[in-house]
């Protein structure tokens, strides 16, 4: 468990050294600058809209930093070469995947405290805005981000950043996409939705944006099942990730 | 001394797939015995499989078939590794962190802390002389400096074995000595470690070590002291001569390849035999010998006629 800890300290103060107060930036001026424009643009809407975009913001900076730094964190080691003097050391393979991870995963709810602030400020002209719904929405944000970085380690195991990526975003946009129900669709396609829907994981329990725009929160039990879920998901692609990245030739 | 080998590599063998039909054998039944407390040299052409079985006993590739021993322990299991400290050919480290920071890392990872590690550090630092570095970040280090701190983290947990893959690799020749005088010390510093390391350089391989396995498509061709490998050899010796007859240089030349020096004539007489035959001529006619000098035998022509069949380019790596 120590090794897990040091390990996910370095790959945090990687991630800190590399890129991740740039999106905090990109994410502030963006919210700024969204805020102050659908102000003049909007009419009675403009709390709701100008949520509903700094949500989305959050979502769309907080995937993108999942896949991409999940990707260059795990794989730029393996390229480098580091890591071979660090599995040279009695260390699982195990434990270097689930310290990156946690590492990751640290930075990343770090980073969604900062843009919850961020929101909250921007919020504070508003009249009538449920704190409580913004607060789920990012709670549930930062879950449906644990388990896009979970896919993207189970990818970057299994191939290289290319196909991770590519990989990465099709479980995300699939993960979101409401399919028509079966009824509609004949045999063969309700066998192909079937087996993506037990593969890919319903992405759509997290998002809860329409809901904290409108100022609509959920009970404590829906919350608790969320993150059980996004657990599973979890567990699964990690502990899957783990059995391939053991068996791994690693060649550098 | 411990009679557990170090390293024992029983009918290990690797097998790559290239793509669906194709496929390579790099390593090819390979039964090695690397002895305790040794310097071993892991000599072979490119393709030979040598970085092959050194991954293979570092756990980074699965063998196809057989068995690797770490001081006895199953390679599969990883606390075979705490007996380990390798350095790779090009080691690398995150860039933002000092090589203190480095070492602190990699020792924590090893389970030391507090001032044991603290001291250990400080000795390393200064032992691989980057003392005057070690809060700098490793981005700013030359290639040397990276390699002496890639061998410092190699001592963190006062290993049984070193492996080193290439570790002169890509230094200019200061940096090669004071690599191949790093090693020495090490080696004098901590004699019951074992040593084995790959090299390019025949030169390097004679210098540091006792003995010496030779690859070759991925099958094990030679393993033995280096001392038996050019105790095989012919000693030879180079005599250089002023003022020789017509006669007596013919006859001597024809059994003996020569040079013209600035001195006089040198000629070069292989095996004791032969150059008391050649001494008895020239005491004969009253030649003037300015000197016979022993010359030091080549590994690689041992290597080299203890493979017959190789061709040289196959021997001198």
């Amino acid at each position: 468990m120590k090794q897990i800890f040091q390990i996910s300290w370095i790959a945090i103060r990687e991630l800190i050294y590399e890129k991740v107060f740039y999106l905090l930036f990109s994410f502030v001026g963006l919210a700024l600058i969204l805020g102050m424009l659908l102000g003049q643009l909007t009419f009675g809407e403009q709390a709701k809209l100008t949520l509903d975009f700094m949500l989305g913001c959050a979502h769309i900076s907080m995937i993108l930093f999942s896949i991409f730094m999940g990707i260059s964190l795990f794989q730029r080691e393996l390229l480098m070469g580091s890591v071979s003097m660090l599995l040279s050391k009695p260390i699982s393979r195990t434990s270097f995947l689930l310290g990156k991870y946690l590492g990751q995963i640290i930075v990343q709810f770090g980073v969604i405290i900062a843009m919850t602030v961020v929101i909250a400020l921007t919020c504070l002209k508003f009249d009538g805005i449920q704190y409580t719904a913004i607060f789920q929405a990012l709670l549930l944000i930062f879950f449906e981000t644990c388990v896009i970085t979970a896919i993207t380690y189970f990818f970057a195991v299994n191939s290289g950043s290319i196909t991770a990526s590519i990989a990465s975003f099709v479980f995300f946009i699939v993960g979101h996409y409401k399919a028509p129900s079966s009824g509609h669709l004949s045999g063969d396609s309700k066998l192909v939705k079937e087996i993506l829907s037990a593969i890919i994981p319903n992405l759509e329990i997290f998002n809860l944006k329409t809901f904290a725009s409108y100022g609509i929160t959920i009970s404590p039990q829906e919350l608790g099942l969320s993150f059980a879920y996004a657990l599973l998901c979890m567990a699964i692609f990690l502990i899957s990730a783990s059995l391939t990245f053991n068996r791994k030739d690693i060649l550098t | 001394m411990n009679s557990t080998p170090c390293i024992t590599l029983t009918e290990v063998s690797k097998t790559f797939k290239l793509g669906l039909f194709k496929s390579k054998k790099a390593v090819d039944n390979l039964t090695l015995e690397i002895p305790s407390g040794e310097v071993v040299g892991l000599l072979g052409p490119n393709g030979s499989g040598k970085s092959t079985t050194i991954k293979m006993i570092l756990g980074f590739l699965k063998p196809t078939s057989g068995e690797i021993l770490i001081c006895g322990h199953d390679v599969e299991n990883r606390w075979a590794r705490s007996f380990i400290g390798y350095l790779p050919e090009n080691p690398r480290f995150q860039k933002f962190l000092t090589g203190n920071d480095i070492l602190r890392y990699y020792g924590k990872l090893l389970g030391l802390h507090g001032l044991k590690l603290s001291k250990k550090i400080e000795f390393l630092m200064d032992l691989v002389n980057l003392k005057h570095a070690c809060n700098e970040r490793v981005q700013g280090y030359s290639k040397g400096m990276t390699q002496r701190l890639a061998i410092a983290q190699t001592l963190l947990n006062d290993p049984q074995l070193l492996i080193f893959d290439e570790p002169m690799s890509g230094l200019d020749p200061l940096g090669r000595i004071e690599m191949r005088n790093l090693i020495s010390t090490i080696h004098v510093e901590s004699p019951k470690s074992t040593l084995f390391f790959s090299s390019h350089v025949l030169e390097d391989v004679e210098t540091l070590c006792k003995s010496v396995a030779l690859l070759q498509k991925g099958k094990l061709k030679t393993f033995a002291s280096i001392d038996s490998l050019i105790a095989n050899e012919q000693q030879r010796y180079e005599v250089v001569i002023q003022n020789l007859s017509k006669e007596l240089e013919s006859l001597i030349f024809e059994k003996c390849p020569q040079k013209t020096v600035a001195i006089g004539k040198s000629f070069s007489v292989e095996g004791t035999e032969k150059l008391s035959w050649v001494l008895s001529k020239l005491l004969e006619t009253q030649t003037k010998v300015i000197s016979i000098n022993g010359q030091r035998k080549k590994l690689e022509e041992a290597l080299f006629r203890a493979n017959e069949g190789l061709s040289m380019s196959e021997v001198i790596i």
